[in-house]
């Protein structure tokens, strides 16, 4: 049992530095990055990893080791803001839908599970193709898509909540509703929160890549990590090492929020292991 | 008459990261065929554990038999290999648990979950196995048997699970019956019919019981012998009638006075129901020589140091006490 | 049962409606007017209006919705401005695509993840068990048009083992159909298969530690008896929650593998459409699909009682 989570803690703390390895990168993408991510080089064209480029060129020379290092910036970017806007709407909504329920309650949720009977993934390339390409809209349609993950966890605890005494006691007391929600139903599921979030991320960024593969995220030239995946479709054969890369920049990452997710949920929530 | 079932000195460890907890430290029983014995103690002195073991079935890890033997007719199962120590169980041992609501797969009828053991270790047609099921049902006085086959579990109430759990584990006529608490869950009126069914059954097919329970009027009524059990331990042991008459251990002594017996000599009310002092130890951190001396109200110098030995107390009667060696 | 099946399908009527509601107004959200948007900007005015009035789009909203949801319902899902031929009729072309592709990968990622999960519990907070968790965890971190991509460059580009794009109807010629389908399958299961094989594991452990579990063993059951019969199928539930949910990622993720894979599937027929602002094929598409996935939650849910037949008293 403390074996299992010691290592369990282990691959936690190992996602945990790979996340912040990335937030820094995104962070310091410009220093860090060896090359003008946008600047062509024709004489340098699908030209293999070398000690200049790391990852090698694309079909105009541009550096894939600086594109996927400003890569990480566009998806940290979208991922974090698309999990905030999902964590602020759901939570609002989830907690108003709980804490009133009655009428409320039921026309809220069914929306929500309205939003849930779309596969996620169709329902953010649906919002994509009328709103269009860019960073801005895919924030705005991942944070959409996510906004029912957390309404349900927030609304179950605040309706089990609402019953309880120290709730009754201070609504007794004269505490506007605002303040219940804050000071009692919040603190209360920040457990479940905090991993929903964490996975979400990972979730978000999975989703961005995919979306960005299919034309539907940051317009190119933008080094998003799936426009450089989208551009190695048809070079497979000359550059192999532009599909390799930014796959595992990707995997990396996704693979980061998920360890320590798991392992969140295994030390915040135990019965749910 | 030969033991139909023998234990000696069996040991089950359950090693986890708090420590290794001694559940059975060293327990000896021995059950001639008919014999009920009954086995009592408060929770978690290693009375299901060692009910476990007789069938092996301690999950591995954390659970481990370390040392011992148990003898079926002479016949040493823990050196059987696997294959045929599952021929044992349910044919010649079966088992009763405590729970009806959760012994019984949720997912599955009952003429499902009751053939499943005959069709194990009978080579025998499903008709004629339902037969023979529809007939332990009647003798175990479920109405309309037959259709009861297609009942799930959730369909009947506590009392009759339980039934067709007696009904399940008598149906290949086992030489031993372990029954875990088997009416602890049962309303107090139900209790006493399905022990009447057991002991008939039991009776008809001359299976011999271990009965635990934490109950002990029960084991007055019924059993023939009695052990107790303490920390993994069996501290004292005696036919029923030397026990409850003269018990000879203290914690026997206490476990005793703390059942309420109506005394018409006695003032309703006035006296409060004796409690044994203290709570039972922690079995990863046992106290030093015997278990049961810091709650002990005749404690001696030597209970702090040294484990008592088994001693003699009378015909047939052993308790392990330094009072007495 | 039959109470629960009724209770299900009732409640499966304002799903499909508000599905039905969010579809149509996903279209209106198109910023400016959608008309001159979807021809262009050099269609002429009265084209505009043509177009406008077919659409019904000069009417108030709710008319304009009920008018639709009529057609929906009647089967009409509009007419493509591409092709100018019924959008259900190349709907109707391109499902059978999808749904082998995704059938196959829901096989495959079954075939992988139910044995794992199980076997993951059985040696919990063993070697084994970490080995296939780590592998899981890696499964749900890998994108899926990258694991697509990879293994085309391996699979097909350097070791030729299958053909790299293209696509024969498996209804038409089995073997060769299904070269081409394995590998797209294959990656679209792995995803599902990691998320499947955690569950499975999790409810398994569950279920390993009651008291129906000990019983059967006290009967003298085999193992495997144990396991299957007695573990799995109450272990199943959970599970088969967990892939009607996964289903809706295999239906989105086959639009990017169909991409990834060039196959003629109601995936790529929705990128086609986007790129060509084809609105109705677009409305039509992510309509049906998100039909088909409501229908699959209602089977699974409906599946249920067979694995928990408690179900019809909650």
């Amino acid at each position: 049992m403390f074996m299992r989570k010691i290592y369990k803690n282990k691959l936690g703390l190992a996602g945990f530095i790979v996340i912040l390895a990335f937030a820094m990168l995104a962070l310091a993408a410009p220093w860090v990055s060896t090359h003008d991510p946008l600047k062509a080089d024709v004489m340098n064209w699908k030209a293999p990893p070398s000690m200049d480029h790391f990852f090698g060129t694309d079909e105009y020379g541009r550096d894939i080791f600086s594109r996927v290092i400003h890569g990480t910036r566009i998806s940290m970017y979208i991922s974090f803001l698309s999990v905030l806007i999902a964590t602020f709407f759901g939570v609002s909504i989830g907690a108003i839908s709980g804490f009133y329920g009655g009428w409320i309650d039921n026309i809220i949720m069914r929306f929500m599970d309205a939003v849930m009977s779309f596969p996620a993934i169709l329902l953010a390339i649906g919002i994509m193709a009328v709103m269009g390409g860019s960073i801005y809209n895919v924030t705005i349609a991942l944070g959409f898509v996510y906004i029912p993950r957390f309404a349900r966890i927030i609304r179950g605890s605040a309706l089990s909540l609402r019953q309880k005494e120290f709730v009754e006691a201070s609504l007794a007391l004269g505490s506007s509703d605002f303040t219940i929600i804050f000071r009692h139903i919040l603190p209360n599921c920040m457990a479940p929160l905090i991993v929903q979030i964490t996975l979400s991320l990972a979730y978000a960024i999975l989703a961005e890549t995919g979306l960005s593969f299919l034309g539907l995220g940051a317009p190119p030239p933008a080094p998003s990590w799936g426009n450089i995946l989208s551009d190695a479709r048809n070079l497979m054969l000359d550059a192999p090492w532009m599909t390799v890369f930014p796959g595992i920049a990707i995997t990396m990452c996704v693979l980061g929020f998920n360890l320590l997710g798991d392992a969140l949920r295994d030390i915040l929530d135990p019965r749910l292991k | 008459m030969d033991n139909i079932l023998d234990i000696q000195d069996l040991h089950t460890f359950f090693y986890t990261p708090e420590g290794t907890a001694k559940a059975v430290n060293g327990v000896s029983l021995s059950l001639k065929p008919g014999e009920i014995l009954g086995l009592v103690g408060e929770s978690g002195c290693g009375k299901s554990v060692t009910n476990l073991s007789v069938l092996r079935l301690i999950s591995d890890p954390p659970g481990k038999i370390v040392s011992g033997k148990i003898s079926l007719d002479g016949q040493d199962l823990l050196q059987l290999p696997k294959r045929d120590m599952r021929k044992i169980r349910g044919d010649r041992i079966s088992m009763i648990f405590q729970e009806p609501m959760i012994s019984l797969n949720p997912a599955y009828t009952i003429g499902n979950q009751l053939m499943e053991a005959l069709l194990t270790h009978r080579k025998i047609s499903r008709a004629e196995a339902v037969n023979r099921v529809v007939e332990m049902l009647q003798m175990v006085e479920i109405p309309s048997a037959e259709k009861r086959l297609k009942d799930y579990p959730h369909h009947l109430s506590g009392g009759m699970r339980q039934r067709v759990m007696i009904a399940e584990a008598m149906l290949l006529r086992p030489q031993v019956l372990l029954a875990d608490e088997p009416t602890t869950a049962l309303d107090v009126t139900i209790q006493a019919q399905v022990l009447e069914l057991m002991y008939k059954l039991t009776e008809e097919f001359d299976t011999a019981i271990i009965l635990v329970t934490h109950n002990l009027g029960i084991v007055a009524e019924s059993a023939q012998r009695v052990a107790v059990m303490y920390t993994g331990r069996v501290i004292e042991e005696a036919p029923v009638k030397d026990l409850f008459e003269s018990p000879r251990h203290p914690y026997t002594n206490g476990l005793l006075r703390s059942v309420p017996v109506p005394d018409q000599n006695r003032p309703a009310g006035r006296e409060p129901l004796y409690e044994i002092e203290g709570i039972v130890p922690n079995l990863f951190d046992l106290p030093s020589g015997c278990s049961f001396h810091p709650r002990c109200s005749r404690i001696k110098d030597i209970c702090r140091h040294e484990q008592p030995p088994e001693v003699e107390v009378g015909t047939n009667h052993m308790a392990r006490c330094w009072l007495y060696a | 049962m039959l109470n629960y099946s009724i209770r299900r399908l009732l409640y499966f009527i304002p799903t499909l409606f508000i599905v039905a509601f969010m579809v149509f107004f996903l279209v209106r959200l198109i910023p400016g007017d959608p008309i001159q948007v979807m021809l262009g900007d050099g269609a002429n005015p009265e084209t505009i209006a043509a177009v406008r009035e077919k659409m019904g789009l000069d009417r108030p909203l709710p008319i304009q919705f009920g008018i639709w949801l009529g057609s929906v319902v009647k089967g009409d899902f509009g007419t493509s401005i591409q092709t100018n031929r019924p959008v259900l009729q190349s709907i109707r072309e391109r499902f059978p695509v999808t749904i082998t592709l995704t059938t196959l990968a829901l096989l495959f990622s079954l075939l992988l993840s139910i044995p794992t999960g199980m076997l993951a519990a059985v040696y919990r907070n063993t070697g084994k068990d970490y080995f296939f968790m780590l592998l899981t965890i890696l499964g749900v971190s890998a994108p899926v048009f990258w694991l697509g991509l990879l293994s085309l460059l391996v699979f097909s580009v350097k070791l030729g083992w299958f053909p790299s794009i293209g696509f024969v109807p498996i209804w038409e010629d089995f073997w060769t159909g299904l070269t081409y389908l394995i590998l797209p399958a294959v990656t679209l299961a792995l995803h599902m298969a990691a998320v499947v094989a955690r569950m499975t594991r999790s409810s398994m452990l569950e279920v390993l530690r009651l008291e129906y579990i000990t019983h059967a063993r006290a009967k003298g059951l085999g193992e495997g008896k144990v396991l299957i019969k007695h573990a799995l199928k109450n272990a199943f539930g959970p599970t088969l929650t967990t892939i009607g949910i996964q289903y809706g990622q295999l239906l989105g993720g086959a639009v990017i593998t169909e991409s990834v894979f060039s196959l003629p599937g109601l995936g790529r027929y929705v990128m086609v459409s986007i790129h060509a602002r084809d609105y109705p094929a677009v409305q039509g598409c992510i309509l049906f699909m998100a039909l088909i996935y409501v229908v699959i939650n209602l089977v699974v849910d409906l599946m249920y009682t067979y694995f928990d037949p408690r179900i019809e008293y909650n």
